[in-house]
């Protein structure tokens, strides 16, 4: 018995450690309209000196978004309705001093542009504002459902990869269709 | 068909090639009769295996010598990402290893599996021996990794690099600085210019002064277009593009448009640097014409090519400084790749060092183990089993000297085999033959008596022990102890005869008194003589010959009868006569005379009818003929012989018991003598004892019948609870002319014994119990 409680004790001091550790945080909303769901979420911390060292130094860095719609089941694992992954890529080329900024859409080049204003770039690379991912045509009235956000940066900057490792940061929004 | 032989290794596999040929063959033996190696002791898949580490070794050597010409980003990404994938991969393959390899052992160690202790230990000191200074080694250049990437970045080249960097960002700020301020200037020109009036070429010659004489400038005009009710995108359209001669080829105008579109929507950076054909790039720089009122008309692009060798040494400085910016930035991933190599090297070895030392130690106890394991079974005494050799190695020079003991063996033991199936057929046939020598010892009248060399008994056969009276217990007493008994010293004799003349016949006729009678015995004893001349035994064979005395003396008697019929019948008459005659004669003399000599006549007349009686016995003893057997009811004949003294005797009771009896072959009228006879002895003896009794005395004759199947005869006996007969006149009862009554002839009993004797059958007188005689007839029958 002990022994357990000693297990579990580590446990939960791991995790604790862990949720500290994860500076970044994904915050999420979202909202239905004119049959759409659209989608905000903000990156907070993820900007930090060492990634912006990062993003200084000219190297391609991306903030990769994966976005799942997902309905809620009980006693079982969430169904994931649809799912997209937004990417945001930047560039500093330091001669000019500008931001080459990309936004794509499943691959898909959604907008560009040249900044050199490095909040803006910040805005652009993090915050995502009602951006309509998702039809409501396959959504259930009155279902449960919650979009779920994965971050993930690149390049990564550790000296090992684990190569089934998860999200940088991770946030999610619950809501129920009402049509 | 085969067996499976637990080892280390695995589980040998014994084939039968023959139906009595086995082969211990290592574990994968298929089907296919083609026995196939297994993969780690198959040279191909070693070699290959083998090619495929040094290649993976010169893979990760020759991509660590590109590392420095892959981008940093790439070798984080993609090279960090497949080491990191391969080092887990390895750590898995030698986790498993070494797992398989402790659960191995363990198993084998609980079923005692040998050599398992062995080959732990050898893997055990191969791991450890490429354990330690592996590990050293990636420690060691862990840090030294880690250390040069520290000193890679040091204070001077960071100082100069940013250093350098900033004067190339200044020149380009210089020049965006111009191209802005010229955009500005012609801007402003053409604020009084109505753009979507004037004509294209007033426009032109306005502004080609100033481009001519800035030296491969461009310089775009476009005019702002109203947007469609509902749109809010802005639109803008060229109206004037000029070009100085020297400017540089591969411009692109959509860029310029897109700019200007950007800046007439009010979005995007005023200043762009955008990149030419030749590695070249373009400064654009907008500004937007407004009228008189503030509105945009329109939007200026001017582009200046940066050019030249100052252009080129700052795009050089720009890029070196970024290299270093990003190297230093992923100074991490980057050192995670070279410690990812030394870690993949590290493991590399240590599988490669485990996996050898499982080889090494299954390369070197599997020949050891398959000769234990055939030892086994030749210890088991399966002689046919063959290793099959799977090396020509001193080991496989081992295995084959194994196969050739086990062949030796193997004919050895067939001899063996053969040779004791011979001596086992002559066992048998030596059984066969003493059984057979017992049954017939057993079976035979002759008793025989043998005494080994030790002088004791060591046979005695069922006629041996009927007539000697010896049982099961002599065997094994000394024989001077056996025939030391009373009745039996006149036989010893006869042994120290035969014993003192080996290889001589000692014979000589001995009568023995056995339960009151005295029989006859022919006793021949021979000493045994041994190999070696020493006595070997002694075997005494004795026979019953009082049959044959008695039948002896019965002829002789026979005779004797027949002479005196003859000599004493022949005058018998003429005294008669002659009696007769004298009777007659003196018939008229005196009274007296005549009394005297009637009376005296009268005895002579009465003892010649006396003696003709006699003469007649001795006659009918002497001729009496062979029986005329027909099929007889014993019990029948006995109860119509018995009914003819039904009150004859007052004094007498008859009682019968008469079993149920199979039909006998018999002569009728001889047997109804033998039961008149010795009816009338029992009579006899009754009338004697009523009147020696003082008074009460019932006499009782008693005739019953028995049948005995098992020894195939029926018995019949006649007793009485007379005086009895004293055992010395037993003996002499059948003897002619013996007689216990006062007027017997002696031949009755005599004529009685011939009688049954005739019928194949034997006769014998016991003490009735409690008193009186019993006379048991036996006869055979044949049902």
């Amino acid at each position: 018995m002990l022994r357990f409680r000693l297990l579990a004790g580590t446990l939960v001091l791991l995790l604790i450690a862990g949720s500290l550790h994860a500076a970044e945080v994904l915050r999420v909303t979202t909202l239905t309209r004119d049959g759409r769901v659209l989608v905000s979420f903000e990156l907070a911390g993820a900007f930090n000196g060492e990634m912006r060292d990062t993003i200084r130094s000219g190297l391609q860095t991306t903030f990769s978004y994966d976005v799942r719609l997902r309905q809620e089941a009980a006693f079982w694992p969430d169904n994931t309705v649809a799912s997209v992954t937004l990417e945001a890529t930047v560039r500093y080329d330091n001669l000019t001093g500008q931001f080459k900024v990309a936004r794509t859409l499943d691959g898909r080049v959604e907008e560009t542009t040249i900044l050199a204003n490095e909040s803006k770039v910040r805005e652009m690379l993090t915050r995502f504002e009602r951006v309509p991912l998702f039809s409501t045509a396959a959504l259930k009235p009155n279902g449960a459902y919650h979009v779920h956000v994965d971050c993930d940066t690149r390049p990564r900057n550790a000296w090992f990869v684990w190569p089934w490792g998860g999200a940088s940061a991770s946030g999610a929004a619950r809501f129920t269709f009402l049509p | 068909m085969g067996r499976g032989i637990r080892l280390g290794g695995g589980t040998l596999h014994v084939l039968a090639v023959s139906a009595h040929r086995s082969i211990i063959t290592p574990p994968a033996a298929h089907s296919d009769g083609e026995a196939r190696r297994p993969f780690r002791d198959n040279p191909q898949f070693i070699v290959v295996g083998i090619l495929l580490f040094l290649l993976t070794l010169v893979g990760l050597l020759r991509v660590a010598d590109r590392s420095t010409e892959l981008a940093p980003d790439y070798l984080s990404e993609v090279v960090l990402y497949a080491l990191s994938a391969s080092c887990l991969t390895m750590l898995v393959v030698l986790a498993f290893v070494l797992a398989r390899h402790i659960v191995k052992l363990w198993v084998e160690r609980r079923h005692a599996v040998p050599f398992a202790r062995f080959r732990a230990k050898l893997v055990a000191a191969l791991l450890g021996m490429t354990l330690i200074p592996a590990v050293l080694v990636l420690i060691v250049g862990g840090e030294l990794i880690r250390n040069s990437a520290e000193r890679w970045f040091a204070a001077p080249v960071d100082d100069v690099l940013t250093s350098a960097n900033a004067i190339a960002r200044e020149y380009y700020r210089d020049r965006e600085a111009v191209v802005t301020e010229y955009a500005s200037r012609i801007a402003a020109t053409l604020e009084d210019v109505d753009l979507s009036q004037t004509s294209v070429s007033a426009v032109r010659d306005m502004l080609a002064p100033e481009v001519t004489a800035r030296r491969g400038g461009i310089v775009d005009v476009y005019r702002v277009v109203q947007p469609d009710a509902g749109s809010e995108r802005i639109a803008v359209e060229p109206v004037v593009e000029i070009i100085a001669s020297t400017a540089p080829q591969g411009h692109a105008r959509a860029a310029a448009e897109r700019l200007a579109e950007q800046i007439a929507s009010g979005r995007g950076e005023l200043l762009r640097v955008e990149p030419l054909e030749a590695g070249d790039q373009i400064v654009r720089a907008a500004s937007v014409i407004r009228t008189g009122g503030g509105e945009i008309a329109g939007v200026v692009v001017a582009s200046d090519p940066l050019t030249g060798v100052t252009a080129l040494h700052a795009r050089r400085i720009g890029g070196a400084y970024e290299a270093y910016r990003q190297l230093q930035v992923l100074r991490r991933p980057l050192a995670g790749v070279y410690l990812s190599f030394f870690l993949m090297i590290t493991l590399m070895i240590l599988v490669s060092a485990t996996w050898l030392g499982v080889y090494v130690a299954k390369r070197i106890t599997r020949p050891v183990q398959l000769l234990a394991a055939g030892a086994r079974e030749i210890g088991a005494g399966h002689l046919d089993h063959r290793i099959q050799p799977e090396t020509t190695d001193e080991f496989g020079s081992l295995v084959d000297a194994f196969n050739t003991m086990a062949g030796e063996l193997s004919t050895s033991q067939h001899r063996l085999e053969r040779s004791r199936r011979d001596l086992e057929h002559q066992n048998l046939e030596g059984d066969r033959r003493r059984r057979y020598i017992e049954t017939i010892l057993e079976r035979i009248a002759t008793g025989v008596v043998s005494i080994d060399a030790g002088g004791r008994v060591s046979t005695v056969n069922s006629a041996a022990s009927r007539l000697l009276g010896l049982d099961r217990a002599a065997l094994g007493q000394p024989a001077a102890m056996v025939f030391d008994r009373e009745d039996l010293q006149p036989l010893a004799p006869v042994l120290l005869n035969a014993r003192n003349a080996v290889g001589e016949r000692a014979a000589q006729e001995v009568a023995l008194a056995r339960d009151g009678r005295e029989i006859h015995l022919a006793v021949a004893a021979t000493a045994l003589p041994g190999d070696v001349g020493a006595l070997d035994g002694t075997v005494m064979v004795v026979d019953d010959v009082t049959p044959l005395i008695r039948a002896e003396r019965v002829s002789t008697w026979r005779d004797v009868a027949r002479r005196l019929a003859h000599e004493i019948k022949n005058p018998l008459t003429p005294i008669q006569l002659c009696a007769e005659r004298m009777q007659r004669h003196f018939r008229d003399a005196p009274p007296k005379a005549r009394d005297l000599v009637d009376e005296c006549t009268a005895t002579i007349v009465g003892e010649v009818e006396a003696l003709k009686e006699l003469v007649d016995e001795f006659s009918q003893f002497a001729r009496l003929p062979s029986p005329r057997t027909v099929p007889s009811d014993l019990n029948a004949l006995l109860g119509e012989t018995l009914a003819l003294y039904d009150g004859l005797f007052r004094d007498v009771t008859f009682e019968h018991q008469f079993a149920t009896l199979p039909t006998l072959h018999l002569d009728p009228e001889q047997v109804r003598r033998v039961v008149v006879n010795l009816v009338n002895n029992a009579a006899d003896a009754l009338d004697t004892a009523a009147r020696a009794a003082i008074n009460g005395f019932r006499g009782v004759i008693t005739v019953a019948t028995v049948h005995d199947a098992a020894e195939g005869v029926v018995r019949f006996l006649v007793a009485d609870n007379g005086p009895g007969i004293s055992p010395a006149d037993r003996e002499k009862l059948f003897m002619p002319y013996f007689s216990t009554k006062r007027r017997g002839s002696g031949l009755g009993l005599a004529i009685v014994r011939r009688i049954v004797i005739e019928h194949g059958g034997c006769i014998e007188v016991t003490d009735n119990t409690p008193a009186g005689t019993r006379v048991i007839v036996e006869l055979p029958c044949h049902s």
